[in-house]
């Protein structure tokens, strides 16, 4: 059992960035842990306070409008260099959507590069149309293909040597045309998928808390839990992807 | 009228002629469209047909019933109307529904939201409600600020057009500034007092429409709508031209006092519960009162309007009672489970979420639905989880604490509640697309109890 064990989860400005149902992922996580008996404490950080990492074992950015993510950005490039230790310290951090392209060198609201938090080498510029719908990805962070929607108008272009998260089944990912979506690094996952991401896709919400059981404990075995309701979800969408790919 | 107009128009009366008395099908899209092929200017072009000019409807929940009860207002004062009840709010539904009839007093019309850009300029109507703006359908609408900016353009294009909206919603008054900057005249309407409720979640705008700095408010009603103040700048709840006071809501029916400055006081009542719907009557007061309804009409409307359209319908089936609401978007979600919640009964309740385009394919709003209330509720003896997505429901119930089976039917549903007595009734929520399909279902089922 997982006594006396506890994660701590900061879940970067909840009341900006909550745009495609984000609290469903802390949710998950929480409850996740909790069912095998880890305590989980979830820290909200909000505008005007100074977020510290030194005690996060699981950061969570999720997706806003671009007003949104504009404000956000801003915050958290005042405490990049706490947030850069965090991740060469191989903390956990999720980020989807919005969240995602913040992790780069910059990104395009409108016309404006904005300078994000280089935290992975990638950046993201913009095209048309905006890719809308839903998306199958297989990943080896996940042992069912992950299934979500995505809906951005950025294109994220990984530099040399960065891990995409996955192969795209079925949806367009990172740009549309690489086939490529979402990003690894170190303890780090990037992606466009929402919906929102880790309840139908329980691998992932287990990868993170895996990797920050490791990081904390030395151990990262899991407990099973019954996923029935999850993986059913999950097969449903996927089937469905599958057959719209069948019939072209 | 150019002869192309005549012939659309012709043309789309021959169809809804056509549907209605040989095929008897609905009507309500498809007459404007096929003369919204021939003449792109169709609503400017029949615009006359309603010689009092015309109201339009737009707002993320609430449309339909606003509108009807408009509507039904103006009637029961003696006013010939054209209106697409049915609410078909696209261009082709408002087409439909001004090729609908002959000649109308006025026309009181639903519009979707980003529907007004299209339909403002050419119909120049008198007066545009806009009730509330919550985040819905961001696949298809985009993010708010894109409803926003859609209305406050259709606004500047239709400069005789008034403005008549929600003060309590700082989103909406988003809109109005910028409206008024642009020339156009604004008149709110708004809760004058706290309502005392349980609070609910805030989703959206909570934040300063000008500023970002966060709003305070001094009562809240539900979700974003209160009076609301920046504490940096001037942005706020303004002086309201249209206040209900003496406000009483319950799951069975809603009152207030609605007063409009100079005008004095009266009492309006309905027997259909929600927070919600006393701003929708509220706004549908505003609007009548505006378009020369007197107080003894607008009740008389209230008296005789029976949703039939899935809006809080209810159904006896074998002995059990079953309503039916829509249930489309986060807000509206969480206005239904205080609905519920307000059931001191023992209860059951079936969840349909589909995921067509008109319903929005992103579904990460359940997510948003304060689900986890129901976990607490010792008088919810069972929930069902339906629709084309019905497993990513169940999985949303599953982290709220809640064990949910899947049905295929409201029939199904039904069946799954054989052991409960008939007592325990059944709440139907679903999202647009399943609603139709459930009240046919229904309808077949049982009996209607208006």
């Amino acid at each position: 059992m997982g006594s006396g064990r506890a994660l701590r989860v900061v879940h970067l400005y909840p009341e900006l960035l909550n745009l495609y149902g984000d609290s469903g992922n802390i949710l998950v996580l929480r409850r996740r842990m909790e069912w095998r008996g880890i305590s989980c404490e979830v820290e909200e950080v909000h505008t005007g306070d100074h977020p510290s990492f030194v005690d996060a074992d699981i950061v969570f950015i999720g997706g806003g409008s671009d007003r949104e993510q504009r404000i956000v950005c801003d915050y958290l490039l005042e405490v990049r260099r706490e947030l850069a230790a965090f991740v060469e310290d191989g903390g956990v951090l999720g980020a989807v959507c919005g969240g995602y392209q913040l992790l780069g060198h910059s990104y395009l609201m409108g016309d404006e590069e904005v300078r994000g938090l280089s935290l992975v080498d990638l950046y993201t510029d913009r095209g048309t149309p905006r890719l809308i719908g839903n998306i199958a990805v297989e990943s080896r962070i996940s042992p069912q293909p992950i299934v979500g929607f995505e809906n951005h108008g950025g294109r994220t272009h990984l530099g040399p040597g960065v891990e995409p998260m996955g192969k795209v089944l079925h949806g367009y990912g990172n740009d549309g045309t690489t086939g490529e979506e979402g990003c690894l690094y170190k303890n780090v996952v990037g992606t466009y998928v929402h919906g929102p991401l880790l309840p139908k896709n329980p691998g992932v919400a287990d990868y993170l808390i895996a990797r920050a059981l490791e990081r904390r404990f030395g151990v990262a075995e899991l407990e099973p839990l019954d996923d029935a309701a999850e993986l059913a979800a999950n097969k449903v969408m996927y089937d469905r992807l599958m057959d719209e790919e069948a019939r072209g | 009228m150019r002869l192309i107009s005549a012939a659309a128009t012709s043309l789309g009366r021959l169809v809804h002629w056509g549907l209605t008395n040989v095929l008897h099908r609905n009507a309500s899209q498809l007459p404007g469209r096929i003369a919204l092929a021939l003449d792109p200017q169709l609503i400017a072009h029949l615009r006359d047909r309603a010689t009092k000019g015309s109201i339009v409807v737009c707002g993320t929940n609430g449309k339909t019933t606003t509108n009807n009860v408009i509507a039904a207002s103006l009637e029961a004062s003696g006013m010939r109307v054209l209106c697409n009840r049915a609410g078909a709010n696209m261009v082709a539904g408002v087409a439909s529904a001004l090729l609908s009839g002959g000649t109308a007093d006025l026309a009181v019309l639903e519009a979707d939201e980003l529907s007004t850009i299209h339909i403002l300029p050419q119909l120049r109507p008198d007066y545009l409600v806009l009730l509330n703006l919550f985040r819905d359908q961001l696949d298809r609408a985009g993010e708010i600020d894109h409803v926003q900016d859609t209305i406050v353009a259709a606004l500047a294009a239709s400069p005789s057009t008034k403005l008549v909206t929600c003060g309590d919603d700082p989103l909406s008054m988003g809109v109005a500034v910028r409206a008024t900057q642009a020339g156009t005249k604004v008149l709110t309407f708004g809760m004058g007092e706290d309502l005392g409720l349980a609070p609910d979640r805030v989703p959206e705008a909570r934040f300063c429409q000008a500023c970002g700095t966060e709003l305070r408010y001094e009562y809240r009603s539900y979700a974003q709508l209160g009076k609301f103040a920046c504490p940096n700048c001037g942005f706020a709840r303004p002086e309201l031209d249209f206040v209900a006071t003496a406000v009483a809501v319950d799951r069975e029916g809603v009152s207030f006092d609605f007063s409009r400055p100079g005008e004095g006081t009266r009492r309006i009542h309905a027997d259909f519960g929600g927070v919600y719907m006393a701003y929708n009557l509220l706004a549908a007061a505003a609007a009548a009162s505006l378009a020369g309804v007197d107080a003894a009409h607008f009740q008389q409307a209230l008296d005789g309007y029976h949703p039939a359209n899935g809006r809080l319908q209810r159904f006896g089936v074998d002995g059990r009672e079953v309503v039916l609401n829509l249930a489309k978007n986060p807000t509206g979600f969480n206005q239904n489970l205080s609905l519920l919640l307000a059931d001191e009964r023992p209860k059951a309740a079936f969840f349909v979420v589909n995921d067509n385009y008109n319903d929005g394919r992103d579904i990460s709003w359940i997510w948003d639905v304060d689900f986890e209330r129901l976990a607490g509720d010792e008088g919810m003896h069972r929930v069902i989880a339906g629709g084309h997505r019905a497993n990513d429901v169940q999985v949303r119930l599953k982290y709220a604490g809640i064990g949910a089976a899947i049905a295929g039917s409201v029939g199904e549903a039904l069946g799954q509640l054989a052991d409960l007595p008939d007592e325990c009734p059944l709440y139907v929520l679903t999202n647009y697309s399943a609603l139709w399909p459930a009240r046919d279902e229904l309808e077949r089922l049982g009996e209607r109890h208006g």
